[in-house]
């Protein structure tokens, strides 16, 4: 935590933030960019094979080297998740009993049992989490809010037919994301404020009830201020006869390109192939060469 | 000859850079020197991200130096040993617009809020909230009102309370005045003023209002882009009218019909602040005749 103030809330937070490199991962069509996220996420998911995600992190850095993004600024997004993310793998590894047949008891103690499926089962939630955590990173390192609101609206749009309000939707998103960081610099500003009033946020408190009596003086102006914010934006929004999606045009009219295309097809591509390979047992084989060949 | 005073906060050679270390980084404050004496009233004035905002924080250790150092009664902040909440009771810091840190249903618990957190027993948080409340002006049978009821400027008074009531050395305001009208300005600042008064303090506050500036201040200090580039009495510095001018800061309205006379011919003196320091001027031009 060197440098950085106790009360620095944004610093650690760097996904989220758009970071204007002007590269060609910039400059690609929200709506595929949109599309691409949705692919990785889901071969993520359903991929149980570590080989399947090691090609998706090295599909991710390598956008995150096109759009020109330092890795060690986008690794730092997953900094502050960490903790969590070891405490997860680590109940992952030894207190859920992994599929009993076949797996090979490494470690047993009580209750407690590590096979090498459950070790494996670590490892993948780990692996799941810093593709994911690093893909939708990129995706918000290039693409700023009104391209996303966009390419959302218009990808909700044939949807509209059965009932889904796509321009709202895609408002209360823009929205959302645009207050995120407004709302992190307003609980700073709080915090520091009762902390000149010698306030302590919970720090070597136990006790979870005073812990959170202790976070009122943050919580309740931090309320106070958001709904304050919000009537002034629906005035400002009213003021300009703003009246919902119904009959409204737009500004950006988007248009895929080539480049978009060929984006979008590599990485369906990869994703395509890293569905199948969880489905073939791709970790099994390449193990099997490993341990032949290095061994 | 006075004998030299040790002040109450020292900064030298103060920087701090936002997000230091990734591509977002903005430098804020760059080899700036700041001493604050007791019975100071210091002034911060500058452009909207000239830092200022960053320089106070670093005044009750909000924010530790990343360059430079800051001292408060001697005591370096840069030293991870500190006691910031100590630090913190010395130096109270009130951000601008207050009103909005206020949390408690009734304002007598919320001026209490500091005192309590000092672990004070009830007897002297009562006699802090009636001695902070009297400094700015509200009656201790405020205290029973609900914070929903009270006016703007009586809730700013009331923040004001809130960090009088942590009996500080020096007390920081960030634009204190921003949003009151005239009445609730000048009661504010007679409120200020009175306070500083008192035994061994010190106010350190930033403001764009030159009136507010020349009313209150012994000195004052011109940042732009983080950087002091004029520092001096309020006399001193607003007699640079064109390079103030040039940073995109305005100058005290009297001041400035001074400059205007004198740049058609009139001979005024432009050392002036104030409106009856301007109409003893323009009298001076009249020969003192009286229509």
């Amino acid at each position: 935590m060197a440098g950085l103030s106790e009360f620095e809330l944004l610093g650690r937070v760097t996904i989220g933030q758009y970071l204007p490199t002007g590269s060609r991962v910039h400059h690609l069509d929200p709506r595929v960019k949109l599309v691409m996220v949705v692919l990785m996420i889901t071969a993520v998911v359903v991929s149980h094979s570590l080989v399947g995600l090691a090609l998706l992190l090295a599909a991710v850095v390598s956008g995150l080297l096109s759009a020109r993004i330092p890795l060690r600024f986008a690794l730092a997004g997953l900094r502050p998740m960490l903790p969590f993310l070891l405490l997860l793998a680590l109940l992952q590894v030894v207190a859920i009993p992994q599929y009993g047949a076949g797996a090979t008891v490494i470690w047993r103690w009580s209750i407690l049992t590590v096979t090498d499926r459950s070790v494996l089962a670590g490892v993948l939630l780990i692996a799941r989490f810093t593709v994911m955590v690093l893909g939708i990173s990129l995706f918000s390192f290039s693409t700023t809010t009104t391209e996303l609101t966009h390419g959302v609206e218009h990808l909700l749009r044939p949807l509209q037919a059965l009932g889904v309000p796509a321009h709202e939707f895609a408002l209360v998103v823009n929205i959302a994301i645009r207050f995120l960081p407004i709302l992190a610099e307003e609980a700073e500003r709080l915090m520091k404020a009762q902390a000149s009033r010698g306030a302590d946020f919970g720090r070597g408190q136990r006790n979870f009830i005073t812990r959170t009596r202790r976070l009122l003086p943050l919580l309740v102006p931090l309320f106070l201020v958001s709904l304050q914010r919000a009537e002034e934006l629906i005035e400002a929004m009213e003021a300009r006869s703003y009246l919902g999606g119904k009959g409204r045009t737009h500004l950006i009219h988007l248009q895929a390109r080539l480049s978009d295309y060929v984006a979008l097809a590599s990485v369906a591509g990869v994703a395509a192939l890293v569905i199948r390979l969880s489905l073939t047992n791709a970790d099994g084989m390449v193990w099997r060469w490993l341990t032949e060949h290095l061994l | 000859m006075t004998p030299p005073v040790t002040p109450l906060i020292r900064v030298r050679a103060l920087g701090h850079t936002y997000l230091r270390g990734t591509p977002l980084e903005v430098r804020s404050l760059h080899d700036v020197d700041v001493d604050v004496c007791a019975g100071d009233v210091v002034g911060i004035v500058g452009p909207t991200g000239s830092g200022k905002s960053t320089l106070l924080q670093h005044l009750n250790g909000l924010l530790r130096p990343q360059d430079g150092e800051v001292w408060v009664n001697g005591v370096p902040l840069s030293d991870p040993a500190v006691d910031m909440r100590a630090i913190r009771q010395r130096v109270g810091l009130l951000f601008q617009s207050p009103e909005d840190q206020l949390f408690e249903r009734y304002a007598g618990d919320d001026v209490a809020f500091g005192p309590r957190n000092l672990g004070l027993p009830a007897e002297q948080v009562r006699d802090r909230v009636r001695k902070a409340l009297d400094d700015v002006g509200l009656p201790f049978a405020y205290k029973d009102r609900l914070i929903a009821e009270l006016s703007e400027g009586q809730r700013r008074r009331l923040a004001l309370a809130g960090v009088l009531a942590m009996e500080p050395q020096v007390l920081v305001l960030d634009e204190p005045t921003a949003g009151l009208d005239p009445q609730g300005r000048r009661g504010l600042l007679a409120v200020l003023s009175d306070w500083c008064a008192g035994d061994g303090r010190a106010i350190v506050l930033a403001s764009h209002n030159m009136e507010d500036v020349t009313a209150v201040c012994t000195h004052v200090h011109v940042l732009v882009e983080g950087t002091v580039v004029l520092r001096g009495s309020p006399r001193e510095v607003f007699c640079n009218a064109d390079l103030l001018a040039r940073y995109g800061l305005a100058i005290p309205a009297a001041t400035e019909a001074m400059h205007v006379l004198r740049g058609r011919g009139y001979p005024v003196s432009t050392t002036v602040l104030f409106a009856a320091e301007a109409a003893r001027e323009i009298e001076g031009l009249f020969g003192g005749r009286v229509i």
